[in-house]
């Protein structure tokens, strides 16, 4: 039998919210049965680290027959990749002194501040705010397929009156639009008339495969995303690892608990009736493999001691042999880091770098060794360097804080 | 690994054909040791096997050291790799633990010890050239796109033993594609 959204709304009503323990102590049982039925689960929580903890709980308890559906909705947060770089990704500086807008139409930003996260799965850097609804699907690896469930997003997206909606060659959904249609939502991309409204990502295990996508519906934010996702190191950074691909993005215009009854229609389609159906809200937060992964989400390790290795210079090199915007004074910045920690970091005046050999890698520096997110004011760290570039230190360590920003620390106090 | 080279249905026929060839790897030396007996009957070091998860293992002769990498099979259905996620040297794990990762279309996808093993040396070279992976999956010497040389304990060499020679791991990638 079929479920009408509105049928599967009322049941969502009905069924009490889960407690802590219900949702995954059902599937530990539905684990034991020999049919394992699908599972729909929707989280009530805005927090970003909770709810992709919660989503990695149900890949690794799930039976591994069975097929979930897990619908979430964060308060404003950029999450990164799971091998991306934060300091290319994303504007640190801008991103700790900005607070978003949590309701659509809402012109005051509220006292909201953007979280950083790093997701487990892999692909690029999205923004997510309570205009926007993440879908996952956890299947066995035997039925994955990259398409298949942003399908059955898109599906759901055309019964609500989006007919524009497909899946493009990047497994993303796009909205084809008419161009004499009012882009004013848009990120400022006028003329161009396809959009992102979805980006897919994955993660493959050897038991479970999931697929999870974000949904833009309503976010008041669009106009901030832009500038939020450039970052000013990029000039000057090498990366190992995975880069983002730009695309313009647009709201659908659909409610969030229309979009979430939409859905899970769609995935009963699929699927047939959910065998467990199941509110989860911030309480999840105390079942052991959702706090171990909390504490793992919200570890300045995991944030930003995850990156891959990158090169940093202030001027061309072989590596890297980019023109380099002007800087605010006369000097010589580079280093590496693996895993967040500074190796081969020389700061010279220029004028000598021209003479002398620019790394002096047999005196190693005060700073190697030093975690890019344990600096909290490079002013302070570049004085500790010395030598006759000490009256650069000010200038320089301004501008690298201008670069990397200050606020690593704040993201462990949530 | 099994999930994606097992999902992904691989819509490219030459999987299989790159299969069948002989492997192309045969750069490593040949231990011959005469006046040493082999525990086993025949020498293991000639061979190298496969787990379902489609992971390789060479054993050396000595029964003690081994190198491990992903299979053409694997290499081929992932797409292009853009970042490989290193195992963590000195790490002992246990058959089937997660020892690292790659990322490939979005995707990020673990990689399995074949054996219980203790990681000695990744191959640091595929961090800058993460295509080795795709290019090369099967080549264990230098400049190939083998993950990491490890040590295996008396529980590893008898885990090795139920690993799946070339042959049958041929007729085992043979019935994914159904």
């Amino acid at each position: 039998m079929l479920l009408s959204p509105s049928r599967l709304r009322g049941l969502g009503s009905r069924v009490p919210p889960c407690s802590s323990f219900r949702p995954f102590t059902a599937a530990a049982a539905a684990a034991a049965s020999p049919t394992s039925k699908p599972q729909v689960y929707l989280s009530r929580s805005r927090n970003p680290y909770l709810n992709l903890s919660v989503e990695h709980h149900l890949l690794q308890t799930t039976p591994p027959d069975s097929t979930v559906l897990f619908l979430y909705t964060n308060r404003p947060c950029v999450v990164i990749g799971r091998n991306q770089n934060p300091w290319l990704e994303v504007n640190l500086p801008l991103l700790s002194s900005l607070t978003a807008r949590t309701k659509p139409g809402d012109h005051e930003p509220a006292p909201t501040t953007i979280d950083l996260v790093r997701r487990r799965s892999g692909g690029g850097t999205v923004f997510h705010d309570p205009g926007n609804v993440n879908y996952s699907v956890i299947c066995p690896p035997e039925s994955f397929d990259r398409d298949k469930h942003a399908e059955m997003v898109v599906r759901a997206l055309r019964g609500l009156g989006v007919p524009g909606a497909r899946v493009n060659a990047r497994h993303d959904i796009v909205v084809d639009v008419d161009v004499d249609v009012d882009v004013s939502e848009s990120d400022g991309n006028h003329g161009a008339n396809t959009f992102k409204i979805s980006g897919s990502a994955y993660k493959l295990t050897r038991l479970r495969s999931l697929h999870h996508g974000t949904c833009l519906l309503s976010s008041p934010n669009l106009g901030s995303i832009g500038p939020l996702l450039r970052s000013p190191a990029e000039p000057f950074i090498k990366a190992r690892g995975v880069e983002s691909v730009r695309s313009p993005v647009r709201n659908v215009g659909v409610g969030n608990g229309e979009f979430e009854d939409a859905v899970v229609a769609e995935f009963a389609k699929m699927y047939g009736d959910p065998d467990v159906f199941c509110e989860v809200g911030d309480e999840a937060g105390a079942v052991d493999g959702v706090e171990k992964g909390m504490k793992e989400l919200l570890s300045r390790d995991w944030i930003y001691g995850q990156t891959p290795l990158f090169s940093f210079s202030t001027y061309p090199t072989e590596d890297d042999p980019r023109e380099r915007p002007s800087l605010p004074s006369d000097f010589h910045l580079s280093f590496e880091a693996r895993h967040g920690q500074l190796s081969k970091f020389t700061f010279v005046n220029a004028s000598s770098a021209g003479h002398v050999d620019i790394p002096s890698s047999s005196s190693s520096s005060p700073l190697d060794g030093s975690r890019i997110y344990d600096v909290e004011d490079w002013t302070d760290a570049l004085r500790s360097y010395g030598g006759t570039v000490n009256s650069q230190a000010e200038t320089a360590g301004r501008w690298l804080n201008g670069l990397f920003g200050t606020g690593h620390a704040k993201t462990q106090l949530r | 690994m099994a999930s994606i080279a097992r999902c992904v249905r691989a819509a490219r026929p030459s999987v299989l054909s790159t299969i069948s060839k002989p492997i192309a790897a045969t750069s490593r030396p040949v231990f011959y040791r005469p006046t040493q007996r082999c525990f086993s009957a025949t020498p293991i070091s000639e061979v190298r096997k496969y787990t379902k998860d489609h992971e390789w293992i060479d054993l050396h002769a000595d029964n003690k050291t081994a190198v491990i990498g992903i299979s053409e099979y694997a290499a081929e259905a992932l797409g292009d790799v853009v970042y490989v996620e290193l195992p963590e040297e000195g790490a002992t794990v246990a058959q089937g633990d997660s020892i690292g990762a790659v990322e490939s279309v979005k995707s990020a996808s673990d990689i399995n010890a074949p054996v219980s093993l203790r990681i000695v040396q990744s191959n640091v070279e595929l961090e800058e050239k993460p295509a080795k992976i795709n290019r090369v999956p099967e080549d264990d010497a230098a400049g190939g796109g083998w993950l990491a040389r490890v040590e295996v304990d008396e529980q590893g060499l008898k885990e090795f033993e139920g690993l799946l020679d070339l042959e049958a791991y041929k007729e085992f990638t043979a019935t994914l594609h159904e």
